[in-house]
């Protein structure tokens, strides 16, 4: 067995319009879920019993079933309902739906971080829970949300790669395809992986460097 | 007005199935300094916890300035501007400089213009001895130099009263003496003051009044002189023989 060089040279170009793609559908993703996850976080700390049962109960389920499970009731499962949606907008949608849960707990073990102290100093000046929340314990989390943040947005790339299977010619389909046409799996592969590896790389600098950017000493 | 700052009347409250403070009963004339003494886990720190509503409260009902705020109707936030905190652990913002620490609650809550309230934050931090420290953040600070800016920011909020909760505990010894100098200097003043604290000096020597927490309980109560140089009751004796010994 060798490493054909020649044919995943080839291959780069076709591979590169996948991993736009990928990429593409991640930051949608990413985007859709940070808002979800915002809310879905701040929903289990606010002081409302009926808005934390919600979250709770959205962030349990969401994180007690698998995403490729998600994909297939968004694409295949709500026609069945009358929403026929494109397969782009089914990932986007499975996929922030599911990081926002993950995002919201995130957010909540960053808010929940926060020493007690520093609510009950706001509120002992006069601020109500939200302006306590909202200048002096959220700035704080958010510095302590940044890392864990990174790590779901790394995660949810990779598992953007579930979206091939409702035929979206991200990265990895893409790979699939190529492979079925040249039978150069291992060439292939190593492509795709190469590819998945840069862009994570990316996120997590780009995470690296605004954590210290944002980072003030405690 | 009433002629209380505080009252406080047949306070009960719990923690699950313990029974923090009894059937407290406490009064404050605007303009009193009160110290309260006893033992750790006495609910020296609960009552004032309790007083600006940052405990809940099973029994009895707690007035402020005359506003029943145990009802539940109360807008406790309305309430709380009137009451400055001073805490063991200072709680000071540590995102934020001295001098923003200051200027958050009276331009968030009171609506003050940033230039107003930074005019007025450097009027306190000048008065607590710190104005050169206003661009520095809590971490470049001193456990003193925390307290002092956190003393700053309630005064900012212009309280009727001001609460301080073991406010030297977690000082280093060198630094006590700053903080309990502005207390005195308040005090002087005539700013109305509770508080919590192991430093007997202190109350002995700046409270009109000192109170006596026991297991709960108010046991004993009067002047520094009664309270620490005829105590009646054999549980402040024996408290007081334990923490002056020196």
């Amino acid at each position: 067995m060798q490493f054909d060089l020649h044919a995943l040279y080839k291959a780069l170009p076709s591979l590169l319009v996948g991993a736009t793609i990928t990429l593409k559908i991640t930051s949608l993703s990413i985007a859709l879920g940070l808002c979800i996850g915002i809310i879905a976080g701040l929903a289990r700390v606010w002081p409302n019993r009926v808005l934390q049962i919600l979250s709770g109960a959205y962030i349990e389920i969401i994180r007690g079933t698998p995403l490729l499970v998600q994909i297939f009731l968004v694409y295949f499962g709500l026609p069945a309902l009358g929403l026929n949606l494109d397969p782009f907008i089914a990932g986007v949608i499975a996929m922030g739906v599911n990081s926002g849960a993950y995002v919201g707990e995130i957010v909540r073990g960053g808010i929940e971080s926060i020493a007690r102290g520093q609510m009950e100093a706001a509120l002992s000046l006069g601020m109500t829970w939200k302006q306590a929340m909202y200048y002096v314990v959220l700035p704080q989390a958010f510095v302590r949300i940044l890392p864990p943040l990174g790590n779901e947005f790394i995660a949810l790339l990779k598992d953007s790669s579930l979206v091939s299977t409702i035929a979206i010619a991200e990265l990895t389909r893409t790979g699939q395809i190529i492979i079925t046409r040249t039978f150069k799996s291992f060439e292939i592969w190593s492509g795709v992986a190469l590819f998945y590896f840069l862009m994570t790389y990316i996120i997590s600098r780009i995470v690296r460097l605004s954590e210290e950017r944002l980072r003030y000493s405690e | 007005m009433s002629k209380w700052i505080i009252e406080v009347r047949g306070l009960n409250k719990y923690f699950g199935r313990h029974h923090i403070l009894k059937n407290v009963n406490l009064r404050v004339r605007f303009g009193e300094v009160v110290s309260i003494i006893g033992a750790s886990g006495s609910g020296k720190s609960t009552l004032l916890r309790c007083l600006n509503g940052l405990e809940s409260v099973q029994d009895g009902e707690i007035f402020v300035d005359g506003v029943c705020i145990t009802n539940g109707r109360v807008n406790l936030s309305k309430v709380r501007q009137s009451i400055g905190m001073i805490f063991q652990s200072f709680n000071l913002f540590p995102h934020m400089t001295a001098l923003e620490n200051i200027t958050l609650a009276p331009q968030k809550v009171k609506k003050i213009p940033r230039q107003e309230a930074e005019k007025i934050a450097m009027e306190f931090l000048r008065k607590v001895g710190l104005e050169e420290k206003a661009r520095a953040y809590p971490s470049e600070l001193s456990g003193g130099q925390k307290q002092r800016v956190a003393i700053a920011r309630s005064l900012a909020m212009n309280p009727k009263v001001m609460m301080f909760d073991e406010p030297t505990s977690a000082l280093d010894p060198e630094t006590v003496k700053d903080v309990l100098d502005v207390m005195k200097e308040l005090a002087r003043e005539g700013m109305t003051m509770i508080v919590v604290t192991h430093e007997m000096g202190f109350a002995r020597e700046v409270s009109d009044r000192v109170v006596h927490l026991d297991n709960g309980e108010i046991i004993e109560e009067g002047t520094p002189e009664e309270i620490f140089y005829r105590p009646k009751h054999p549980r402040t004796q024996e408290f007081l023989s334990k923490v002056i010994n020196i």
